[in-house]
């Protein structure tokens, strides 16, 4: 019964990853022949079973340590403000509810219904040299530089889109918490700190776990964000691929870099295998 | 080949309905449908859909155009010279007839196109030798050159050359712009304006014509100079904006006082009051900014290689190339100018001669030296 399901699967997603991976290691004959007739500083294996010089010239590219700085300090920095923010929300809701975690929770899913391109251009005009951050502070005469075309801005930019999923995701974990475990805690006397730690955080753990992989992935792999507020250089891996692949013309070296960020993200991907793992322990399916 | 046959047999009917006299709706008479690709900015855009192949439809009313692809900024091309190549490869059709893009002059090298001649297109006589010579089986149809954009109330007396202008440039910390290579050619063009600046004009040539991978080491000293400039260009940290609109946004912004812009850009900006009207434009010599042709290509092979050549032979009448100057794109001729409209004329400095453009590079050592730039450059 399964069958239908991996043969889509195996044909539209298990195929071309195959064939960009024979590509990168240096198979440039039969279906990956005309990319290699276009592409330029195409590696091929030259009769030896594969080779593994595409991924040295491209370990060996100065951009690379960059780029692999910049999205790292990116992706961390990122996902640790959104799971501090949306678990935030979701503590404030829960414990406190009223008007203002209402206000939080509706602005912090706004960006679910702004398209990534729109959002990043407003924040782009917001943010820029002649935008509305930087014209107020002239106008009590202080001149803060400009934080478009920095790294800082990619963050500011990659929280306001990761946040939406992270909020809905831990605020429903966090509702499903008891009352009667919350109120057995505080008749035993625990303070609040001592509740959230013990009784709150363990038990929507899961959710929490999804969130972050999902949100760490995302950045991971995003590409508007940094191209319209990033610097030209250094840049996240998903502005670099894109400039090998179309602009620079080298379609195996974006193919490379493709392969390290899949590498880097199925690390991730781990955590959240294993989140699903306990989950499915814990209601008693495995 | 049925279709054709199709095709031919539909057109002997519709003739014959018209002879006889009938009335018929000319909308209904479409049988020749020309496929358009165009890689370009949104002012070619606007100028394909809304004033030449309307204008080309009403003057050929059995003649449809369809520009079903139109890559924005040309970020799609190496796929679709992918696409082209490997469907000339399987003998199959690759979906065009008529190739506005940067590649076209590789397809041409690589023999893909079919070559022009004046019997199929007897305007490309018209067009100067040397413009269909660099083409490499391409037709050009339109040019365009990268000036000095400046503001007028800022700097009196523009920079007269290339010199002139980086002394400019470090006088004036963070007032001058141009966009990253990749992302437009303004930028492109200042940059290989200045790399070219330690180079011979037959190395250039060579780098114009022919792919030349040992001769891009000469690139080294140009680049170190664009490296040196990061603390002078605007944000004076060695960032630069990512596309032509990008640039022409902080010109418009006074941002900046100096920019190289697009001439049809800058021009549309001026007349839509997008630019402030004290914004004025000017050429360096000694190492003039580069410009050139826009190139068509017709692939071989394509369905409607004839019908394809009639419409490349009327975008270079008089008529087109009157809309091409005119219209809303501001694009300079690829015909003599005497041949335009009189308030045409009036546009260009006498003795224009858009076949002494300086051009850029060959697509692929263009595509070498955008990677080269933003390993030396930026950030640095």
């Amino acid at each position: 019964m399964a069958l239908p399901p991996i043969l889509v699967l195996g044909t539209f997603i298990g195929f071309p990853i195959g064939l960009a991976f024979l590509f990168s290691i240096g198979f440039t004959g039969g279906l990956n022949e005309v990319l290699s007739i276009i592409g330029q500083d195409v590696r091929g294996r030259d009769g030896k079973l594969f080779t593994l010089q595409a991924y040295k010239d491209v370990i060996a590219d100065p951009r690379f340590a960059g780029d692999v700085k910049t999205t790292l300090i990116v992706s961390f920095v990122a996902t640790v403000f959104v799971l501090l923010f949306s678990t935030g929300i979701g503590l404030l809701q829960r414990l406190r509810g009223g008007k203002l975690s209402s206000v939080l929770t509706a602005l912090s899913l706004t960006p679910l219904f702004i398209p990534v391109v729109i959002s990043s251009w407003a924040l782009y005009t917001f943010y820029g040299s002649a935008g509305l951050y930087r014209t107020i502070f002239h106008s009590f005469g202080i001149d803060v530089p400009q934080i478009t075309s920095t790294m800082l801005a990619v963050i500011i930019g990659s929280i306001w889109v990761s946040l939406p999923f992270a909020t809905l995701m831990i605020t429903s974990g966090l509702q499903s918490v008891p009352n009667a475990l919350i109120e057995a805690a505080q008749d035993a006397g625990a303070s609040l700190i001592t509740i959230i730690r013990t009784v709150m955080l363990p038990l929507a753990l899961i959710p929490i776990i999804i969130a972050l992989t999902f949100t760490s992935i995302g950045i991971l792999g995003s590409f508007t964000v940094p191209f319209f507020l990033g610097a030209n250089q250094p840049t996240m891996f998903g502005v670099e691929i894109t400039n090998f692949f179309s602009v620079y013309n080298r379609p195996q070296q974006s193919i490379v870099m493709a392969f390290i960020v899949f590498a880097a993200a199925s690390g991730i991907a781990f955590f959240y295998i294993w989140a699903n793992f306990r989950n499915a322990k814990e209601s008693g399916r495995v | 080949m049925r279709k054709n046959k199709l095709v031919s047999i539909l057109a002997v009917a519709g003739l014959a309905v018209a002879t006889l006299g009938f009335t018929a709706s000319t909308s209904h008479a479409a049988v020749f449908q020309v496929r358009l690709y165009v890689s370009g900015d949104t002012n070619v855009e606007r100028m394909w859909l809304t004033e030449l192949i309307p204008a080309f439809e009403k003057a050929n009313p059995n003649y449809n155009v369809d520009v079903s692809s139109f890559d924005l900024h040309g970020k799609n091309d190496a796929l679709t010279l992918a696409k082209i190549i490997a469907a000339s490869k399987l003998k199959r059709d690759a979906g065009f007839d008529v190739i506005e893009a940067g590649f076209v002059q590789e397809l041409g090298l690589k023999g893909y196109l079919t070559i022009p001649t004046s019997s199929r297109m007897p305007n490309i006589n018209n067009v100067p030798a040397s413009l269909l010579a660099m083409s490499k089986g391409g037709i050009p149809y339109r040019a365009s050159t990268v000036l000095l954009a400046y503001n007028s109330q800022v700097v009196t007396t523009p920079p007269k050359t290339l010199d002139d202008l980086i002394a400019w440039i470090k006088a004036n910390p963070g007032r001058f712009t141009y966009n990253v290579p990749s992302g437009g050619g303004s930028g492109y063009s200042f940059a290989q304006t200045v790399v070219d600046k330690y180079l011979t004009d037959a190395e250039i040539e060579k780098l114009v014509t022919e792919v030349n991978k040992p001769l891009q080491a000469k690139w080294k000293q140009g680049f170190d100079l664009l490296k040196s400039l990061n603390p002078y260009t605007y944000g004076k940290n060695g960032t630069y904006p990512s596309n032509n609109a990008a640039t022409l946004s902080l010109v418009s912004n006074g941002s900046v006082d100096m920019a190289t812009v697009w001439s049809d850009q800058f021009l549309s900006g001026l007349k839509a009051g997008t630019i402030p009207s004290y914004w004025k434009v000017a050429q360096v010599s000694d190492r003039s900014l580069t410009g050139g042709p826009a190139i068509l290509g017709i692939p071989k092979g394509t369905r409607q290689g004839v019908a394809a050549q009639r419409f490349v032979n009327w975008l270079l009448s008089p008529v087109a190339q009157n809309i091409i100057v005119g219209g809303t794109l501001n694009g300079y001729p690829v015909v003599p100018v005497s041949m335009l409209s009189t308030a045409n004329q009036g546009k260009f400095a006498v003795g224009t001669d858009v076949s002494k453009l300086r051009s850029s590079y060959l697509s692929s050592n263009n595509t070498d030296f955008k990677n080269q730039w933003a390993l030396e450059v930026p950030g640095k």
